[in-house]
Protein backbone atom coordinates (compact mmCIF):
# COMPACT_ATOMS: atom_id res chain seq x y z
CA UNK A 1 0.00 0.00 0.00
CA UNK A 2 1.53 3.33 -1.12
CA UNK A 3 0.19 6.28 0.84
CA UNK A 4 0.97 8.84 -1.88
CA UNK A 5 -1.47 7.09 -4.21
CA UNK A 6 -4.16 6.96 -1.53
CA UNK A 7 -3.52 10.64 -0.88
CA UNK A 8 -3.82 11.39 -4.63
CA UNK A 9 -7.39 10.11 -4.72
CA UNK A 10 -8.31 11.87 -1.47
CA UNK A 11 -6.84 15.09 -2.88
CA UNK A 12 -8.87 14.68 -6.06
CA UNK A 13 -12.11 14.55 -4.06
CA UNK A 14 -11.15 17.31 -1.67
CA UNK A 15 -10.39 19.57 -4.66
CA UNK A 16 -13.79 18.67 -6.08
CA UNK A 17 -15.54 19.20 -2.74
CA UNK A 18 -14.57 22.86 -2.63
CA UNK A 19 -16.63 23.78 -5.65
CA UNK A 20 -19.14 20.99 -5.89
CA UNK A 21 -22.30 22.36 -4.28
CA UNK A 22 -24.07 19.01 -4.26
CA UNK A 23 -21.20 17.49 -2.25
CA UNK A 24 -21.32 20.39 0.20
CA UNK A 25 -25.09 19.94 0.41
CA UNK A 26 -24.63 16.20 1.05
CA UNK A 27 -22.27 16.93 3.91
CA UNK A 28 -24.08 19.81 5.60
CA UNK A 29 -27.46 20.61 4.08
CA UNK A 30 -29.20 17.22 4.29
CA UNK A 31 -28.09 16.48 7.87
CA UNK A 32 -29.44 19.91 8.76
CA UNK A 33 -32.77 19.24 7.05
CA UNK A 34 -33.02 15.85 8.81
CA UNK A 35 -32.39 17.50 12.14
CA UNK A 36 -35.02 20.15 11.52
CA UNK A 37 -37.68 17.74 10.32
CA UNK A 38 -37.14 14.93 12.80
CA UNK A 39 -36.23 17.22 15.66
CA UNK A 40 -39.22 19.52 15.32
CA UNK A 41 -41.60 16.62 14.72
CA UNK A 42 -40.38 14.82 17.84
CA UNK A 43 -40.44 18.11 19.83
CA UNK A 44 -44.06 18.57 18.80
CA UNK A 45 -44.97 15.02 19.84
CA UNK A 46 -43.21 15.27 23.16
CA UNK A 47 -44.97 18.57 23.90
CA UNK A 48 -48.43 17.31 22.98
CA UNK A 49 -48.31 13.78 24.37
CA UNK A 50 -46.99 11.92 27.39
CA UNK A 51 -43.83 10.59 25.64
CA UNK A 52 -41.59 13.23 27.24
CA UNK A 53 -38.13 14.44 26.19
CA UNK A 54 -36.77 10.91 25.89
CA UNK A 55 -38.54 10.77 22.56
CA UNK A 56 -36.50 13.68 21.22
CA UNK A 57 -33.28 12.10 22.50
CA UNK A 58 -34.13 8.79 20.83
CA UNK A 59 -34.94 10.35 17.49
CA UNK A 60 -32.12 12.90 17.35
CA UNK A 61 -29.44 10.42 18.42
CA UNK A 62 -30.76 8.11 15.68
CA UNK A 63 -30.41 10.91 13.14
CA UNK A 64 -26.88 11.68 14.31
CA UNK A 65 -25.62 8.10 14.37
CA UNK A 66 -27.14 7.29 10.99
CA UNK A 67 -25.03 10.08 9.46
CA UNK A 68 -21.95 7.88 10.03
CA UNK A 69 -23.40 4.93 8.09
CA UNK A 70 -24.73 7.15 5.35
CA UNK A 71 -21.51 9.13 4.79
CA UNK A 72 -19.34 6.01 4.76
CA UNK A 73 -21.49 4.21 2.16
CA UNK A 74 -22.08 7.37 0.14
CA UNK A 75 -18.40 8.19 -0.34
CA UNK A 76 -17.72 4.74 -1.75
CA UNK A 77 -20.67 4.40 -4.12
CA UNK A 78 -20.94 8.04 -5.22
CA UNK A 79 -17.13 8.28 -5.47
CA UNK A 80 -17.17 5.49 -8.04
CA UNK A 81 -20.09 7.12 -9.86
CA UNK A 82 -18.32 10.48 -10.02
CA UNK A 83 -15.33 8.97 -11.79
CA UNK A 84 -17.67 7.16 -14.14
CA UNK A 85 -19.57 10.34 -14.98
CA UNK A 86 -16.28 12.21 -15.51
CA UNK A 87 -14.86 9.35 -17.61
CA UNK A 88 -11.83 9.55 -15.32
CA UNK A 89 -11.74 5.91 -14.22
CA UNK A 90 -9.29 4.96 -16.98
CA UNK A 91 -6.89 7.72 -15.89
CA UNK A 92 -6.94 6.23 -12.40
CA UNK A 93 -6.50 2.60 -13.35
CA UNK A 94 -3.79 3.08 -15.96
CA UNK A 95 -1.72 4.53 -13.14
CA UNK A 96 0.12 2.23 -10.70
CA UNK A 97 -2.68 2.52 -8.10
CA UNK A 98 -4.01 -0.79 -6.86
CA UNK A 99 -7.67 -1.59 -6.35
CA UNK A 100 -7.19 -1.78 -2.58
CA UNK A 101 -5.45 1.62 -2.50
CA UNK A 102 -8.36 3.08 -4.44
CA UNK A 103 -10.91 1.63 -2.01
CA UNK A 104 -8.84 2.78 0.96
CA UNK A 105 -9.07 6.36 -0.31
CA UNK A 106 -12.86 6.19 -0.24
CA UNK A 107 -12.81 4.66 3.21
CA UNK A 108 -10.67 7.54 4.51
CA UNK A 109 -12.84 10.10 2.71
CA UNK A 110 -15.88 8.54 4.35
CA UNK A 111 -14.27 8.95 7.76
CA UNK A 112 -13.25 12.57 7.09
CA UNK A 113 -16.65 13.60 5.77
CA UNK A 114 -18.49 11.48 8.34
CA UNK A 115 -16.67 13.26 11.16
CA UNK A 116 -17.32 16.65 9.52
CA UNK A 117 -21.04 15.96 9.01
CA UNK A 118 -21.44 14.45 12.47
CA UNK A 119 -19.60 17.30 14.20
CA UNK A 120 -21.73 19.85 12.35
CA UNK A 121 -25.02 18.04 13.00
CA UNK A 122 -24.11 17.28 16.62
CA UNK A 123 -23.45 20.97 17.26
CA UNK A 124 -26.80 21.93 15.74
CA UNK A 125 -28.54 19.17 17.75
CA UNK A 126 -26.98 20.42 20.96
CA UNK A 127 -28.07 24.02 20.45
CA UNK A 128 -31.52 23.23 19.06
CA UNK A 129 -32.60 20.26 21.13
CA UNK A 130 -30.02 20.00 23.94
CA UNK A 131 -29.13 16.50 22.76
CA UNK A 132 -25.45 15.73 23.25
CA UNK A 133 -23.75 13.10 21.12
CA UNK A 134 -21.07 12.97 23.81
CA UNK A 135 -23.62 11.46 26.19
CA UNK A 136 -22.41 8.09 24.88
CA UNK A 137 -19.02 8.76 26.47
CA UNK A 138 -16.40 6.22 25.46
CA UNK A 139 -19.08 4.05 23.86
CA UNK A 140 -19.21 6.60 21.05
CA UNK A 141 -15.97 5.14 19.71
CA UNK A 142 -17.20 1.54 19.26
CA UNK A 143 -20.51 2.87 17.93
CA UNK A 144 -18.62 5.03 15.43
CA UNK A 145 -16.37 2.17 14.29
CA UNK A 146 -19.25 -0.30 13.97
CA UNK A 147 -21.41 2.15 12.06
CA UNK A 148 -18.48 2.91 9.74
CA UNK A 149 -18.06 -0.82 9.04
CA UNK A 150 -21.74 -0.98 8.15
CA UNK A 151 -21.48 2.03 5.85
CA UNK A 152 -18.55 0.32 4.13
CA UNK A 153 -20.27 -2.97 3.45
CA UNK A 154 -23.32 -1.22 2.06
CA UNK A 155 -21.04 1.04 -0.03
CA UNK A 156 -18.92 -1.84 -1.34
CA UNK A 157 -22.02 -3.83 -2.18
CA UNK A 158 -23.63 -0.95 -4.10
CA UNK A 159 -20.33 -0.12 -5.84
CA UNK A 160 -20.00 -3.81 -6.76
CA UNK A 161 -23.43 -3.66 -8.40
CA UNK A 162 -22.59 -0.42 -10.25
CA UNK A 163 -19.31 -1.91 -11.49
CA UNK A 164 -21.27 -4.90 -12.80
CA UNK A 165 -24.24 -3.09 -14.34
CA UNK A 166 -23.04 0.50 -14.89
CA UNK A 167 -24.70 3.85 -14.27
CA UNK A 168 -28.16 2.61 -15.30
CA UNK A 169 -28.55 1.42 -11.70
CA UNK A 170 -26.86 4.48 -10.18
CA UNK A 171 -29.96 5.31 -8.14
CA UNK A 172 -28.93 2.50 -5.77
CA UNK A 173 -26.13 4.76 -4.51
CA UNK A 174 -28.79 6.93 -2.85
CA UNK A 175 -31.50 4.40 -2.13
CA UNK A 176 -29.99 1.19 -0.75
CA UNK A 177 -28.98 2.73 2.56
CA UNK A 178 -32.56 4.00 2.89
CA UNK A 179 -33.76 0.43 2.58
CA UNK A 180 -31.67 -0.55 5.60
CA UNK A 181 -33.07 2.24 7.86
CA UNK A 182 -36.55 0.80 8.59
CA UNK A 183 -35.07 -2.57 9.59
CA UNK A 184 -32.26 -1.10 11.69
CA UNK A 185 -34.42 0.45 14.39
CA UNK A 186 -32.77 3.83 13.95
CA UNK A 187 -35.73 5.73 15.42
CA UNK A 188 -37.79 3.01 17.12
CA UNK A 189 -37.21 -0.33 18.83
CA UNK A 190 -37.07 -3.44 16.68
CA UNK A 191 -39.82 -4.94 18.86
CA UNK A 192 -42.49 -2.74 17.25
CA UNK A 193 -41.81 -4.24 13.82
CA UNK A 194 -43.93 -7.14 12.52
CA UNK A 195 -42.33 -10.51 13.07
CA UNK A 196 -41.10 -10.96 9.48
CA UNK A 197 -39.44 -7.52 9.63
CA UNK A 198 -37.86 -8.36 12.98
CA UNK A 199 -36.36 -11.47 11.37
CA UNK A 200 -34.80 -9.24 8.72
CA UNK A 201 -33.63 -6.79 11.38
CA UNK A 202 -31.65 -9.40 13.31
CA UNK A 203 -29.72 -10.15 10.11
CA UNK A 204 -28.49 -6.55 10.04
CA UNK A 205 -25.54 -5.61 12.27
CA UNK A 206 -26.91 -2.04 12.44
CA UNK A 207 -29.97 -3.20 14.44
CA UNK A 208 -27.85 -4.29 17.40
CA UNK A 209 -25.96 -0.98 17.43
CA UNK A 210 -29.07 1.18 17.39
CA UNK A 211 -30.78 -0.97 19.99
CA UNK A 212 -27.77 -0.59 22.25
CA UNK A 213 -27.41 3.14 21.55
CA UNK A 214 -31.08 3.72 22.40
CA UNK A 215 -30.84 1.63 25.55
CA UNK A 216 -27.82 3.64 26.64
CA UNK A 217 -29.44 6.99 25.83
CA UNK A 218 -32.61 6.13 27.76
CA UNK A 219 -31.40 3.91 30.59
CA UNK A 220 -27.62 4.34 30.71
CA UNK A 221 -26.99 0.63 30.20
CA UNK A 222 -25.48 -1.28 27.33
CA UNK A 223 -25.54 -4.89 26.18
CA UNK A 224 -21.96 -5.73 25.23
CA UNK A 225 -23.07 -9.03 23.69
CA UNK A 226 -25.05 -7.02 21.16
CA UNK A 227 -21.98 -4.98 20.27
CA UNK A 228 -19.85 -8.13 20.00
CA UNK A 229 -22.39 -9.81 17.76
CA UNK A 230 -22.67 -6.69 15.63
CA UNK A 231 -18.89 -6.53 15.28
CA UNK A 232 -18.71 -10.17 14.20
CA UNK A 233 -21.53 -9.74 11.70
CA UNK A 234 -20.06 -6.47 10.39
CA UNK A 235 -16.69 -8.14 9.76
CA UNK A 236 -18.40 -10.96 7.86
CA UNK A 237 -20.46 -8.48 5.81
CA UNK A 238 -17.47 -6.25 5.04
CA UNK A 239 -15.45 -9.29 3.93
CA UNK A 240 -18.30 -10.54 1.73
CA UNK A 241 -18.86 -7.09 0.20
CA UNK A 242 -15.13 -6.74 -0.52
CA UNK A 243 -15.24 -10.07 -2.30
CA UNK A 244 -18.31 -8.88 -4.20
CA UNK A 245 -16.70 -5.63 -5.41
CA UNK A 246 -13.41 -7.39 -6.25
CA UNK A 247 -15.16 -10.03 -8.37
CA UNK A 248 -17.21 -7.21 -9.97
CA UNK A 249 -13.95 -5.49 -10.91
CA UNK A 250 -12.56 -8.72 -12.35
CA UNK A 251 -15.74 -9.06 -14.41
CA UNK A 252 -15.50 -5.55 -15.84
CA UNK A 253 -11.82 -6.11 -16.62
CA UNK A 254 -12.97 -9.01 -18.77
CA UNK A 255 -15.17 -6.58 -20.73
CA UNK A 256 -12.66 -3.72 -20.59
CA UNK A 257 -12.83 -0.72 -18.29
CA UNK A 258 -13.49 1.59 -21.25
CA UNK A 259 -16.83 -0.18 -21.68
CA UNK A 260 -17.99 0.59 -18.13
CA UNK A 261 -20.47 3.44 -18.31
CA UNK B 1 16.41 -2.61 -26.33
CA UNK B 2 12.90 -4.03 -26.49
CA UNK B 3 10.51 -2.12 -24.23
CA UNK B 4 7.27 -3.87 -25.15
CA UNK B 5 6.64 -7.36 -26.37
CA UNK B 6 3.18 -8.65 -27.15
CA UNK B 7 2.96 -12.41 -27.57
CA UNK B 8 -0.02 -14.26 -29.02
CA UNK B 9 -2.49 -11.82 -27.54
CA UNK B 10 -6.11 -12.89 -27.96
CA UNK B 11 -9.38 -11.43 -26.71
CA UNK B 12 -12.67 -13.20 -27.17
CA UNK B 13 -16.13 -11.96 -26.23
CA UNK B 14 -18.22 -15.10 -26.28
CA UNK B 15 -17.87 -16.49 -29.79
CA UNK B 16 -16.58 -13.19 -31.22
CA UNK B 17 -12.81 -12.84 -31.44
CA UNK B 18 -11.92 -9.15 -31.18
CA UNK B 19 -8.15 -9.68 -31.14
CA UNK B 20 -6.82 -12.83 -32.68
CA UNK B 21 -3.40 -14.09 -31.64
CA UNK B 22 -1.42 -10.93 -32.36
CA UNK B 23 2.29 -10.54 -31.65
CA UNK B 24 4.46 -7.48 -32.08
CA UNK B 25 7.16 -5.60 -30.26
CA UNK B 26 8.33 -2.03 -29.75
CA UNK B 27 11.95 -0.99 -29.42
CA UNK B 28 13.28 1.79 -27.21
CA UNK B 29 12.79 5.13 -28.95
CA UNK B 30 10.53 3.69 -31.61
CA UNK B 31 7.25 5.28 -32.68
CA UNK B 32 4.79 2.61 -33.70
CA UNK B 33 1.49 3.30 -35.43
CA UNK B 34 -1.34 0.94 -34.53
CA UNK B 35 -3.78 1.28 -37.37
CA UNK B 36 -7.00 -0.24 -38.54
CA UNK B 37 -10.52 0.67 -39.49
CA UNK B 38 -13.16 1.18 -36.79
CA UNK B 39 -13.85 -2.09 -35.01
CA UNK B 40 -10.56 -3.63 -36.14
CA UNK B 41 -9.45 -4.30 -32.56
CA UNK B 42 -7.19 -1.29 -31.84
CA UNK B 43 -8.97 -0.07 -28.70
CA UNK B 44 -9.26 -3.62 -27.38
CA UNK B 45 -5.53 -4.07 -27.93
CA UNK B 46 -4.74 -0.75 -26.24
CA UNK B 47 -6.88 -1.68 -23.24
CA UNK B 48 -4.99 -4.94 -22.84
CA UNK B 49 -1.64 -3.11 -23.18
CA UNK B 50 -2.74 -0.81 -20.33
CA UNK B 51 -4.00 -3.56 -18.06
CA UNK B 52 -7.61 -2.34 -18.06
CA UNK B 53 -8.81 -5.40 -19.95
CA UNK B 54 -7.90 -8.99 -19.17
CA UNK B 55 -6.71 -10.90 -22.26
CA UNK B 56 -8.27 -14.28 -23.01
CA UNK B 57 -4.77 -15.56 -23.68
CA UNK B 58 -1.31 -14.29 -24.51
CA UNK B 59 1.22 -12.06 -22.81
CA UNK B 60 2.06 -8.38 -22.56
CA UNK B 61 5.63 -7.78 -21.40
CA UNK B 62 7.14 -4.37 -20.71
CA UNK B 63 10.87 -3.97 -20.01
CA UNK B 64 11.13 -7.77 -19.81
CA UNK B 65 8.41 -8.00 -17.13
CA UNK B 66 4.95 -9.50 -17.40
CA UNK B 67 2.20 -6.87 -17.00
CA UNK B 68 0.00 -9.32 -15.13
CA UNK B 69 2.52 -9.83 -12.33
CA UNK B 70 4.44 -6.52 -12.36
CA UNK B 71 1.58 -4.10 -12.99
CA UNK B 72 2.61 -1.47 -10.44
CA UNK B 73 6.27 -1.38 -11.47
CA UNK B 74 5.41 -1.20 -15.17
CA UNK B 75 2.63 1.40 -14.98
CA UNK B 76 4.96 3.83 -13.18
CA UNK B 77 6.81 4.11 -16.51
CA UNK B 78 3.85 3.99 -18.89
CA UNK B 79 1.13 6.52 -19.63
CA UNK B 80 -1.79 7.03 -21.93
CA UNK B 81 -3.88 9.75 -23.50
CA UNK B 82 -7.15 9.35 -25.31
CA UNK B 83 -10.15 11.23 -26.50
CA UNK B 84 -12.45 8.87 -24.59
CA UNK B 85 -11.06 9.80 -21.18
CA UNK B 86 -11.36 13.08 -19.31
CA UNK B 87 -9.95 14.58 -16.21
CA UNK B 88 -12.52 15.38 -13.49
CA UNK B 89 -14.94 18.08 -14.65
CA UNK B 90 -15.00 20.14 -11.46
CA UNK B 91 -11.22 20.26 -11.08
CA UNK B 92 -9.14 22.92 -12.75
CA UNK B 93 -6.17 22.07 -14.96
CA UNK B 94 -3.57 22.61 -12.24
CA UNK B 95 -5.49 20.57 -9.65
CA UNK B 96 -5.94 17.72 -12.14
CA UNK B 97 -2.24 17.54 -12.91
CA UNK B 98 -1.39 17.88 -9.21
CA UNK B 99 -3.48 14.92 -8.08
CA UNK B 100 -2.13 12.83 -10.98
CA UNK B 101 1.43 13.78 -9.97
CA UNK B 102 0.77 12.16 -6.57
CA UNK B 103 -0.40 8.97 -8.24
CA UNK B 104 3.05 8.69 -9.84
CA UNK B 105 4.93 9.94 -6.78
CA UNK B 106 6.87 12.53 -8.76
CA UNK B 107 9.76 14.43 -7.26
CA UNK B 108 9.51 18.25 -7.33
CA UNK B 109 5.79 17.93 -8.07
CA UNK B 110 4.99 21.61 -8.17
CA UNK B 111 7.77 22.40 -10.62
CA UNK B 112 6.95 19.41 -12.81
CA UNK B 113 3.30 20.48 -13.04
CA UNK B 114 4.34 24.05 -13.89
CA UNK B 115 6.85 22.85 -16.50
CA UNK B 116 4.41 20.50 -18.20
CA UNK B 117 1.74 23.23 -18.31
CA UNK B 118 4.29 25.51 -19.93
CA UNK B 119 5.27 22.87 -22.47
CA UNK B 120 1.66 22.30 -23.52
CA UNK B 121 0.80 26.02 -23.43
CA UNK B 122 -1.60 25.52 -20.53
CA UNK B 123 -0.25 28.07 -18.07
CA UNK B 124 -2.98 30.57 -18.98
CA UNK B 125 -5.58 27.84 -18.46
CA UNK B 126 -4.22 26.60 -15.12
CA UNK B 127 -7.21 27.84 -13.10
CA UNK B 128 -9.83 26.94 -15.68
CA UNK B 129 -12.11 24.01 -14.90
CA UNK B 130 -11.83 20.99 -17.17
CA UNK B 131 -15.54 21.38 -17.95
CA UNK B 132 -14.88 24.87 -19.34
CA UNK B 133 -12.17 23.81 -21.78
CA UNK B 134 -12.67 23.45 -25.51
CA UNK B 135 -12.14 20.02 -27.08
CA UNK B 136 -8.70 21.05 -28.29
CA UNK B 137 -7.66 22.42 -24.90
CA UNK B 138 -8.90 19.23 -23.25
CA UNK B 139 -6.79 17.16 -25.63
CA UNK B 140 -3.75 19.23 -24.66
CA UNK B 141 -4.47 18.70 -20.95
CA UNK B 142 -4.81 14.95 -21.54
CA UNK B 143 -1.50 14.95 -23.37
CA UNK B 144 0.15 16.95 -20.60
CA UNK B 145 -1.20 14.43 -18.08
CA UNK B 146 0.24 11.58 -20.12
CA UNK B 147 3.72 13.15 -20.12
CA UNK B 148 3.73 14.01 -16.43
CA UNK B 149 5.58 10.89 -15.22
CA UNK B 150 8.33 10.95 -17.89
CA UNK B 151 6.91 7.76 -19.44
CA UNK B 152 9.26 5.30 -21.10
CA UNK B 153 6.31 4.02 -23.11
CA UNK B 154 3.50 6.33 -24.12
CA UNK B 155 0.26 5.08 -25.62
CA UNK B 156 -1.75 7.64 -27.53
CA UNK B 157 -5.20 7.16 -28.95
CA UNK B 158 -5.94 9.82 -31.56
CA UNK B 159 -3.63 12.34 -29.85
CA UNK B 160 -4.18 15.23 -32.22
CA UNK B 161 -7.90 14.76 -32.84
CA UNK B 162 -9.76 18.06 -32.39
CA UNK B 163 -6.54 20.09 -32.37
CA UNK B 164 -6.05 22.88 -34.87
CA UNK B 165 -3.31 22.17 -37.46
CA UNK B 166 -0.78 24.47 -35.81
CA UNK B 167 -1.11 22.88 -32.37
CA UNK B 168 -1.24 19.39 -33.90
CA UNK B 169 2.08 20.08 -35.64
CA UNK B 170 3.52 21.40 -32.37
CA UNK B 171 2.44 18.21 -30.58
CA UNK B 172 3.91 15.97 -33.29
CA UNK B 173 7.21 17.84 -33.16
CA UNK B 174 7.15 17.62 -29.36
CA UNK B 175 6.65 13.85 -29.44
CA UNK B 176 9.46 13.36 -31.93
CA UNK B 177 11.72 15.57 -29.81
CA UNK B 178 10.87 13.66 -26.62
CA UNK B 179 11.68 10.43 -28.37
CA UNK B 180 15.04 11.82 -29.49
CA UNK B 181 15.88 13.29 -26.08
CA UNK B 182 14.68 10.56 -23.71
CA UNK B 183 14.40 7.51 -25.92
CA UNK B 184 10.68 7.41 -25.20
CA UNK B 185 8.75 4.80 -27.17
CA UNK B 186 5.32 5.73 -28.47
CA UNK B 187 2.41 3.66 -29.67
CA UNK B 188 -0.08 5.77 -31.52
CA UNK B 189 -3.45 5.18 -33.10
CA UNK B 190 -4.68 7.78 -35.51
CA UNK B 191 -6.98 8.22 -38.46
CA UNK B 192 -4.72 10.98 -39.75
CA UNK B 193 -2.54 9.01 -42.14
CA UNK B 194 -0.33 11.97 -42.95
CA UNK B 195 0.48 12.22 -39.27
CA UNK B 196 1.29 8.53 -39.06
CA UNK B 197 3.49 8.72 -42.15
CA UNK B 198 5.26 11.75 -40.70
CA UNK B 199 6.14 10.45 -37.25
CA UNK B 200 5.88 6.64 -37.20
CA UNK B 201 8.91 4.47 -37.74
CA UNK B 202 6.75 1.43 -38.18
CA UNK B 203 3.10 0.60 -38.59
CA UNK B 204 1.15 -2.41 -37.36
CA UNK B 205 -2.05 -2.77 -39.34
CA UNK B 206 -4.88 -4.63 -37.62
CA UNK B 207 -7.90 -5.90 -39.47
CA UNK B 208 -10.66 -8.04 -37.97
CA UNK B 209 -8.48 -8.64 -34.94
CA UNK B 210 -5.46 -9.88 -36.87
CA UNK B 211 -2.23 -8.19 -37.83
CA UNK B 212 -2.24 -7.98 -41.60
CA UNK B 213 0.88 -5.86 -41.96
CA UNK B 214 3.85 -4.87 -39.81
CA UNK B 215 6.26 -2.65 -41.69
CA UNK B 216 7.44 0.91 -42.32
CA UNK B 217 4.85 3.30 -43.79
CA UNK B 218 6.89 3.49 -46.99
CA UNK B 219 7.09 -0.28 -47.42
CA UNK B 220 3.33 -0.61 -46.87
CA UNK B 221 2.49 1.96 -49.52
CA UNK B 222 4.87 0.21 -51.92
CA UNK B 223 2.75 -2.92 -51.70
CA UNK B 224 -0.06 -1.05 -53.48
CA UNK B 225 2.07 -0.45 -56.64
CA UNK B 226 -0.58 1.84 -58.03
CA UNK B 227 -0.10 5.45 -59.14
CA UNK B 228 -2.49 8.01 -60.44
CA UNK B 229 -1.55 10.20 -63.40
CA UNK B 230 -3.55 13.39 -63.90
CA UNK B 231 -3.21 15.11 -67.27
CA UNK B 232 -4.62 18.25 -68.90
CA UNK B 233 -4.94 17.11 -72.51
CA UNK B 234 -4.64 19.68 -75.27
CA UNK B 235 -4.63 17.22 -78.18
CA UNK B 236 -5.36 13.49 -78.70
CA UNK B 237 -8.05 12.73 -76.14
CA UNK B 238 -9.42 10.01 -78.47
CA UNK B 239 -6.00 8.34 -78.91
CA UNK B 240 -5.48 8.42 -75.17
CA UNK B 241 -8.81 6.69 -74.56
CA UNK B 242 -7.99 3.98 -77.12
CA UNK B 243 -4.53 3.44 -75.71
CA UNK B 244 -5.95 3.05 -72.17
CA UNK B 245 -8.63 0.69 -73.41
CA UNK B 246 -6.07 -1.46 -75.24
CA UNK B 247 -4.00 -1.84 -72.12
CA UNK B 248 -7.03 -2.30 -69.84
CA UNK B 249 -6.16 0.78 -67.79
CA UNK B 250 -8.76 2.72 -65.75
CA UNK B 251 -9.34 6.24 -67.04
CA UNK B 252 -11.78 8.91 -65.85
CA UNK B 253 -12.37 12.51 -66.83
CA UNK B 254 -13.15 15.28 -64.38
CA UNK B 255 -13.43 18.74 -65.89
CA UNK B 256 -10.21 19.51 -67.72
CA UNK B 257 -8.37 16.67 -65.95
CA UNK B 258 -8.02 13.12 -67.14
CA UNK B 259 -7.10 10.67 -64.35
CA UNK B 260 -5.37 7.41 -65.15
CA UNK B 261 -4.84 4.73 -62.53
CA UNK B 262 -1.88 2.58 -63.44
CA UNK B 263 0.76 0.28 -61.97
CA UNK B 264 3.70 2.31 -60.70
CA UNK B 265 6.19 0.37 -62.86
CA UNK B 266 4.18 1.05 -66.05
CA UNK B 267 4.02 4.83 -65.73
CA UNK B 268 7.06 5.70 -67.82
CA UNK B 269 6.18 3.27 -70.60
CA UNK B 270 2.57 4.48 -70.76
CA UNK B 271 3.59 8.12 -71.02
CA UNK B 272 6.05 7.25 -73.81
CA UNK B 273 3.35 5.34 -75.71
CA UNK B 274 0.74 8.11 -75.62
CA UNK B 275 3.38 10.58 -76.74
CA UNK B 276 4.14 8.31 -79.74
CA UNK B 277 0.45 8.26 -80.58
CA UNK B 278 0.29 12.03 -80.72
CA UNK B 279 -1.25 12.86 -77.36
CA UNK B 280 -0.17 16.28 -76.10
CA UNK B 281 -0.74 17.61 -72.61
CA UNK B 282 -0.06 20.91 -70.87
CA UNK B 283 0.02 19.69 -67.26
CA UNK B 284 0.92 16.43 -65.57
CA UNK B 285 0.96 15.23 -62.01
CA UNK B 286 1.83 11.75 -60.83
CA UNK B 287 0.46 10.86 -57.42
CA UNK B 288 2.21 7.97 -55.71
CA UNK B 289 0.22 5.86 -53.26
CA UNK B 290 0.37 6.88 -49.63
CA UNK B 291 -0.63 5.29 -46.35
CA UNK B 292 -4.17 6.60 -46.74
CA UNK B 293 -4.50 4.67 -50.01
CA UNK B 294 -3.28 1.57 -48.21
CA UNK B 295 -5.80 2.19 -45.42
CA UNK B 296 -8.60 2.69 -47.93
CA UNK B 297 -7.67 -0.44 -49.85
CA UNK B 298 -7.89 -2.46 -46.63
CA UNK B 299 -11.20 -0.83 -45.73
CA UNK B 300 -12.63 -1.57 -49.18
CA UNK B 301 -11.44 -5.15 -49.06
CA UNK B 302 -12.97 -5.59 -45.59
CA UNK B 303 -16.34 -4.29 -46.83
CA UNK B 304 -16.20 -6.63 -49.84
CA UNK B 305 -15.35 -9.60 -47.60
CA UNK B 306 -18.38 -8.84 -45.43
Amino acid sequence: MKLHRVYAIILRYLFAFRRSYDRVADTFYWPLIDLFLWGLTSAYFSATSHVGTSFIVTVISGVLLWIIVWRAQYEISVGLLTDLWDRNLINIFISPISFSEWLTSFIILGVIKGVASLAFAATIAYFMYHVQILMYGLYLLPFFVLLLLNGWWIGFFVAGLIIRYGTKIQTLAWTVAGLVIPFSGVFYPISILPQWAQNVSWLLPTSYIFEDARQFALHGTINLNNLGLSLLMSIVYVTASLWFIRTGMNKILQKGLVNLE
Amino acid sequence: MRVLEVKNLTKKFGTFTAVNNISFSVEEGEILGLLGINGAGKTTTLQMLLGVMTPTSGEVNYFGMDLKHHREEILEKVNFSSTYTNLPWVLNVQESLTFISYLYNLKNRKKRVEDIMKTFQLTQLAKKLNSQLSAGQRTRVNLAKSMLNYPKVLLLDEPTASLDPEVAKYIRDFLVEQRARYGMSIIITSHNMNEVEEICDRVVFINQGKIIADDTPLALTKTLQISQISLVIIEGQKQLKECAKRQNIDMTTEGIFTHITIKETDVANFLYQIMQEGVRYSEISIIKPNLEDYFLSVATKTKEDK
